[in-house]
């Protein structure tokens, strides 16, 4: 028998437990209120044809957000140890493959409501004889709490303090006119054992007119051809690129000489649309590793 | 007995799903709406997320102050969230001063070549970390990649230095993360 069915206090208390632990659920995104704000998609592409582009920002939170849009230019930099960094620049940018001063953002400050969201469009206008190619910017979306961080002082005769954590995403953006072509070439590439690891060292240069967008797959394949590790990763090259690789040699019944299979495509991206990709070439070399 | 306890459960676990649900239709319909305009692209999103501010509570005319990289109400905290193993550039604009609300007074804020950690566990927290955090310069960060469940945290410490003659007030600087993908 159903005892709720029969006795009306039964029937109270599993309500009241059922609003109890809907307030703990409806909790849940309360705790979120601190989040950033989503931007998609995660790069912008705009071309001669169209000139327009744009970019939906959500504020998924349950307070309101006041968002900036500006446009800055970096492109992944790497150092002589292959590490890479975007380095941003908003101003004295003379890169001639900058499009920082002919793309506009509309609207550039803009207050999202709570688990709202809002579109941002961007104009470019290049110049006359624009040669044929990519132009690049980044753009940087910052967002803030929508009410001002002035801490509140506890007593007369204190000092404290209130450090604002602002969020800023940079996505990519690319104006593209005329033909474009796709080209890498591995300029260099060297392997050493480190530890239980083989690092490898790859040099990238650009030959193409637009950025080669791809997929870096490293195997690390022993004397018998068996497979030991794998590493993958997006690779975006722009001009130059150094990419430090680091397979670890696991355990097992491997033998040396090592051998390390770099191959570089720029197919099967899944977070670009197909019709935005630039197909070039692809690159594979089996690079020996001395022991 | 028990069997009639499970029944109550059971019970209060229905009407909850159905509260639950209730309250939670909105959301989602904004989910999709927002979702509608941004393509297959949406699970690439990247995200920074600022989970706790860095803390240094009252501090006293003279004393410098400390964060503690390890303590959850000290340490600034900021998530960034994207696709699982995307490697992702950070990037840390700091202070060197806090500013009193009238901007008449400044307090030194500095930071250290080890007040930067970052974890890819998603799940970390300060006092928590997964015991494969990295230590970075905060000035000048190495790039991270994203761990399985596609999120890292940046953890901040650093310290101030009020003045003697530090005039009491609030004071107040921002710090800002800048995320980008390296792959695009």
């Amino acid at each position: 028998m159903n005892a709720a069915k029969h006795n009306p206090s039964s029937l109270k208390r599993i309500f009241r437990r059922g609003i109890f632990y809907s307030f703990l659920i409806a909790l849940l995104p309360a705790m979120d209120i601190l989040a950033g704000v989503l931007v998609a998609p995660p790069v912008v592409f705009m071309s001669e044809k169209g000139k327009a582009g744009r970019i939906t920002v959500q504020n998924p939170t349950n307070a309101p957000k006041e968002i900036t849009i500006s446009l800055s230019f970096g492109l992944p930099e790497s150092d002589s140890l292959g590490n890479v960094n975007i380095f941003l620049n908003d101003s004295t940018v003379t890169d001639p493959r900058s499009c920082l001063e002919w793309v506009k953002a509309f609207p550039r400050r803009l207050i999202i409501p709570a688990n709202g969201s809002q579109v941002v469009r961007f104009v470019a206008k290049p110049p006359k004889n624009l040669p044929d190619g990519e132009y690049w910017a980044r753009v940087v979306i910052e967002a803030q709490e929508g009410v001002a961080g002035i801490p509140m002082l506890e007593a007369d005769d204190r000092i404290t303090t209130k450090l604002n954590m602002v969020m800023r995403t940079a996505i990519a953006l690319k104006y593209r006119t005329g033909d474009l072509v796709a080209s890498l070439e591995m300029t260099g590439a060297e392997t050493r054992i480190v530890d239980s690891k083989v690092e490898a060292m790859l040099d990238f240069t650009n030959k193409g007119n637009c950025s080669y967008v791809g997929v870096l797959a490293c195997r690390l394949l022993d004397a018998n051809n068996k497979e030991v590790s794998t590493f993958d990763l997006h690779l975006a090259v722009y001009r130059q690129l150094r990419r430090r690789i680091e397979l670890p040699i696991v355990e097992g019944e491997f033998q040396a000489p090592y051998r390390v299979e770099v191959t570089v495509t720029n197919r099967g991206r899944k977070d670009i649309p197909p019709e935005e990709m630039i197909y070039g070439n692809d690159i594979t070399q089996t690079l020996a590793v001395e022991s | 007995m028990l069997f009639k306890t499970h029944k109550r459960f059971a019970s209060a676990l229905l009407v909850t799903f159905v509260l639950a649900a209730i309250a939670a239709g909105p959301a989602v319909e904004a989910q999709e709406v927002a979702v509608g305009g941004a393509n297959a692209t949406v699970l690439a999103v990247l995200a920074v997320t600022s989970v706790q501010d860095l803390n240094f509570g009252n501090v006293l005319q003279g004393v410098p102050a400390s964060a503690d990289i390890d303590v959850i109400a000290e340490a600034g905290d900021f998530q960034v969230t994207g696709a699982a193993s995307t490697e992702v550039a950070l990037y840390l604009q700091l202070p060197e001063f806090l500013w009193n609300s009238t901007n008449t007074d400044r307090m030194i804020i500095s930071f250290g070549s080890t007040d930067c950690e970052v974890d890819t566990l998603i799940t970390a927290t300060a006092a928590a970390k997964s015991g494969n955090e990295t230590v970075e310069d905060p000035y000048n960060i190495t790039a991270v990649t994203l761990g399985g469940g596609g999120g890292a945290h940046l953890f901040l410490a650093g310290s101030v230095y009020p003045a003697v003659d530090q005039a009491v007030g609030a004071y107040a600087g921002d710090i800002v993360l800048t995320a980008a993908y390296t792959g695009n």
